[in-house]
């Protein structure tokens, strides 16, 4: 008896790295579910370990990483059947990743520029991943190519196989990245900081057209993201990482109206907010985020928490408190929740 | 003086007046480097910063907002129009056209925080070196006093004085920021330009750092020039903000009527184009077409016309020159008094 809509079940996923200064453990025991045709956003600062985990769900990382525990379940529908596949057990390099990689399941990434390869033509590159996955000659290929790129609205498709990665501006790139990502018709795609590298109105864009295409293809989007706006914008459902870990899980609207994590929540009040003009100073987070090679023992954000308490939050990890159906939040304050909201007491 | 008026002309003592100028680089072709045409990267743009205050400057990647801020420090060296400072000790100098030993003088007043904490500070220099740098340059401190002077910066951007042996790589991208700002400020500056100062910052070092920068404009009297292309960082810094496109300012008021009553169309497509941090405002959003025009070709008459949803015969003949709209608001359309375009809350 599975939930038919569960697409991906990520489950106490671990990805270190095993540096000669140490391991780091950039993904430590995070767990999250993906269900089809949504959007979830995974929203987090540098070295938070999003990256990371959307690298380990196509078994992308590379050595001195490595995922070493849990389970990534991928609910696959393929003709009317259904199967399982951990992917976590899969060999990286073998052939059923390889069918999934970049077909059912696609990437793609904030620099556009540094994934195409700048000696091949839009066409050539396109063909090309077109053809690892599906048999077809060159020519239709190249005809499925520009249908794609007709999909991603990017106009005279027909002259832009010809073109080269550098006589295209960065929101075309990155319409061509989706195009490719689009070919094998995925049911998962993974953004990682995809706008984060354009301007703010070729942003708008390419965000557009994913909520379009989203519709279009039924397709699940994973984006990472580390702009509180763009969650807003794209997912309907929300993790919060810190230091490798999940603090949060949410859905959008309580993201932004009850956040309850102190990091959810510093982390909200933070941002200078658009069309609120105030001449007062910014609220902050203490401290900055730790070496991830010394991550901070207990609840990782304790030490720049102002909910701290000694002998508790740094004495063990807190337990992943459920608050209703999509949402549950790691942090003591909540461990007795019903109680109401313990931060009304401290405030 | 001019007779042209300027925009920002505020009431308050003015700090520096950019008055009509131009960087033009020739676009050379052939064996003989013929010049073949202009990329006019900063084309007529005037403005003032009053004393105390600070003048956000936005636009999109290639609008040459850092262009302006290198010709203004003298960085390069402007095609036409002048800089004029004004100066405690020799009154009013114009800085395009000053020679060495007065630009040496004036420099002293106009500082510049860059964008990437990592590649602006040496590596092999500890902060003693690279803060006391500009105190031996200028002959204001050597020896002991240097070391106080030093220890007292750091201090006063938030960092421990003991810090002055280590180097930078012992430091966080926040804290070089900070390390960054206190070399700016070790020879007392008047005016500090802050180019993208918090845009490869974490979101949470970002309200630190912007929170300190306004500190000290309190406590040291700055004024700046903060250049960013995130618009709800510049709306919480800035008392006026101009708009760059394609080398031109399209738009110069006080930051709330610029953000609530925009005068120019591609102002409205900017603030109607920022992904917000409420997931309320999700659908409501109209993105711009098109991208921006390259700077070497630039569309005729206003630049922006072929994006414009509103563009009419005459704005592809004639390019609008700046004109005050509304008391302190400058705006180049054709139709600013017709339109009623959205303010950013309105979307």
């Amino acid at each position: 008896m599975r939930d038919r809509n569960l697409l991906l079940e990520i489950k106490d996923l671990q990805t270190h790295f095993f540096t000669e200064s140490g391991v780091v453990r950039a993904v430590n025991g995070v767990s999250f579910n993906v269900e089809r045709g949504k959007t979830i956003g995974v929203l987090g600062e540098s070295g938070c370990g999003k990256s990371v985990t959307g690298f380990s769900v196509l078994r992308l990382v590379s050595p001195p990483g490595q995922v070493v525990g849990g389970e990534i379940l991928y609910h696959r529908m393929k003709n009317a059947r259904s199967e399982i596949i951990d992917l976590a057990k899969l060999n990286p390099r073998g052939e059923a990743i390889r069918q999934i990689r970049g077909n059912e399941i696609a990437m793609i990434f904030q620099e556009p520029m540094t994934s195409l390869d700048p000696l091949f033509t839009i066409g050539d590159q396109l063909a090309e991943t077109i053809l690892v996955h599906q048999k077809m000659s060159k020519r239709s290929a190249l005809d499925r190519s520009a249908e794609l790129l007709d999909k991603v609205r990017l106009p005279q498709a027909r002259d832009l196989l010809t073109k080269y990665p550098h006589q295209l501006s960065g929101g075309m790139r990155q319409r061509v990245m989706i195009a490719m990502a689009l070919s094998g018709q995925p049911d998962l795609l993974i953004a990682d900081e995809p706008t984060t590298a354009l301007d703010v109105t070729t942003e708008a864009q390419i965000l557009e057209l994913m909520q379009s295409l989203q519709q279009e293809f039924n397709m699940a989007i994973m984006f990472i993201t580390h702009d509180l706006g763009v969650i807003a914008e794209m997912a309907e459902e929300v993790v919060v990482m810190y230091l490798g870990q999940v603090v949060e899980k949410t859905n959008v609207a309580s993201l932004f109206n009850e956040p309850k994590h102190p990091y959810t929540r510093a982390l909200l009040e933070s941002i200078p907010k658009v069309g609120e003009k105030s001449s007062g100073l910014l609220h902050t987070i203490e401290g900055m985020v730790p070496s991830p090679f010394d991550i901070p023992p207990g609840c990782p954000f304790h030490p720049r928490c102002p909910h701290f308490m000694p002998g508790i939050c740094d004495a063990a990890l807190p337990a992943e408190i459920s608050l209703g159906a999509d949402r549950s939040v790691r942090c003591v304050l909540y461990a007795d929740q019903m109680e109401g909201d313990p931060h009304d007491k401290h405030a | 003086m001019t007779s042209t008026p300027n925009p920002a002309t505020a009431a308050e003592h003015p700090l520096l007046e950019i008055r009509h100028l131009k960087k033009y680089y020739p676009i050379t072709r052939g064996l003989l480097k013929r010049t073949v045409g202009y990329v006019r990267a900063v084309d007529d743009v005037s403005l003032t910063i009053p004393e105390g205050q600070t003048l956000g400057l936005v636009g999109e990647s290639g609008s040459g907002k850092t262009t302006l801020a290198h010709t203004v420090m003298r960085g390069i060296d402007p095609t036409g129009g002048e800089v004029i400072f004004h100066d405690d000790v020799r009154g009013a100098v114009d800085v395009a056209s000053a020679n060495r030993e007065t630009l040496h003088h004036v420099r002293r007043n106009m500082q510049m925080v860059f964008q990437d904490p990592f590649s602006s500070l040496n590596p092999r220099m500890t902060l003693l070196d690279i803060i006391g740098e500009p105190l031996e340059v200028n002959g204001i401190a050597n020896g002991s006093v240097l070391q106080e002077r030093v220890a007292e910066l750091l201090q006063l951007v938030g960092l421990r004085p003991e810090y002055m042996r280590r180097f930078p790589h012992a430091f966080s991208g926040g804290q070089r920021q900070r390390i960054v700002i206190a070399r700016a400020l070790a020879v007392n500056p008047r005016l500090v330009i802050a180019d993208e100062p918090t845009s490869a910052l974490d979101v949470s070092i970002q309200a630190q750092t912007l929170n300190l920068l306004k500190e000290l404009q309190e406590r040291l009297h700055l004024s700046y020039l903060f250049i960013s292309h995130n618009l709800g960082v510049v709306e919480h810094m800035s008392d006026r903000v101009a708009v760059m496109y394609v080398g031109r300012l399209v738009e110069v008021a006080p930051t709330h009527k610029l953000y609530q009553k925009p005068k120019h169309p591609y102002t409205e497509a900017l603030l109607g184009s920022i992904p917000r941090p409420d997931p309320t405002h999700k659908k409501q959003r109209i993105a711009i077409t098109g991208e921006i025009p390259n700077p070497a070709n630039p569309p005729s008459g206003c630049h922006f016309h072929p994006r414009c949803p509103y563009a009419q015969a005459i704005c592809s003949q004639e390019s609008p020159p700046l004109r005050e709209v509304t008391p302190g608001q400058f705006a180049a359309c054709h139709f600013s008094e017709e339109l009623n375009l959205k303010g950013v809350n309105d979307f």
